[in-house]
């Protein structure tokens, strides 16, 4: 569930959250660069999925949630 | 320090900046008034770059290590790397990731661009705790405001106090604060308020934008200006805010009729 662009609905079946451009803006007022506005909110995102894996998975998860990341953005 | 001449600006397709001129330098405060709607807001978010607003003519110059650079021209993540802040009129709520991991990403971002090292979570910690001191904020460990997701499960008022502690923690060289004393009683605003006292030095420069003259009875503006259909009609010191407090704009912008 990797969104594509600023104004993705990402959805699961317990949560829903949106990642608006209202939220990257305030990310990037901040200082922070697209590739690590995104990541926050994601892993924000996925924090609670992945809290309910276990560990091992939960670690991979993380790591492959970063390597996807890298590079996809801007 | 900042320099915006005839600075035009719309939204959605409507002008709401009609030749906007504004000159800050260090260490001045300077308030921003007007009645709703005259482009106070529009003003904060033009200059920290949301992408809704566009600059249709006008310049605004940013003095970044003594030569002045446009502003208009930088992505909004340089321009808070170079020392631009806006404190939101409504904060934006992040679920899923707590305040302080937020603002170690920012605090790091901005440590990364000036070439100084980046901090680790335990140093950051101590960082933190001095800040928020400084601002009154709990320092406790259980249920600290810090560790909550960022915005979502705070008051209005927390929001306003914690667009501060960004604010204490970035240090920036000018801050826009866009109605941080709305939604405030009368306690929190003199905690706020005397935070940002505290914030203040001769190297960096504020702008209040508010609609209550209450505010500049804590932190006294050098400067008060009044905004009205995008431009600002009148310049005056904190005695011009106490007239509009008594007799409203209506005296204003007749005058200019």
């Amino acid at each position: 569930m990797v969104p594509e662009n600023n104004s993705a609905i990402v959805e699961h079946e317990a949560t829903t959250s949106k990642i608006s451009a209202d939220q990257i803006f305030y990310l990037k007022s901040r200082g922070i660069d697209d590739e690590g506005a995104i990541s926050l909110l994601l892993h924000g995102f996925c924090k609670d999925v992945f809290k309910t894996l276990p560990l091992e998975f939960s670690i991979e998860a993380v790591k492959l949630l970063e390597m996807k990341l890298e590079g996809s953005v801007g | 320090m900042l320099d915006i001449q005839n600075l035009h600006a719309s939204v959605e397709g409507k002008e709401i900046l009609k030749g906007l001129n504004l000159h800050v330098n260090e260490g001045e405060i300077h308030a921003i008034m007007g009645p709703n709607g005259s482009g106070k807001s529009t003003l904060s978010k033009v200059l920290a770059g949301h992408p809704s607003y566009n600059v249709t003519s006008g310049t605004a110059d940013l003095e970044v290590n003594l030569r002045p650079r446009n502003l208009l021209e930088m992505a909004p993540e340089e321009r808070a790397r170079n020392g631009i802040f806006l404190a939101y009129q409504y904060p934006v709520e992040i679920p899923g990731v707590p305040n302080k991991v937020f603002l170690r990403a920012a605090f790091n971002s901005i440590c990364k661009f000036q070439g100084a090292k980046e901090v680790n979570e335990d140093e950051f910690e101590l960082i933190l705790k001095e800040k928020c001191k400084l601002l009154e904020l709990p320092t406790g460990d259980d249920d600290r405001f810090v560790n909550r997701e960022v915005n979502v499960s705070l008051s209005g008022g927390e929001k306003k106090r914690n667009e501060i502690l960004q604010m204490a923690i970035l240090n920036p060289r000018l801050a826009f604060l866009d109605e941080t004393d709305s939604g405030l009683d009368v306690d929190s605003l003199k905690i706020v308020a005397e935070g940002i006292n505290r914030l203040r030095n001769k190297h960096n420069a504020i702008v209040l934008v508010t609609h209550y003259q209450r505010l500049l009875d804590y932190i006294i503006p050098d400067f008060v200006h009044v905004l009205y259909q995008g431009k600002i009609i009148r310049t005056g010191d904190r005695n011009l805010a106490k007239d509009i407090e008594s007799r409203g704009y209506d005296w204003l912008i007749k005058e200019l009729q």
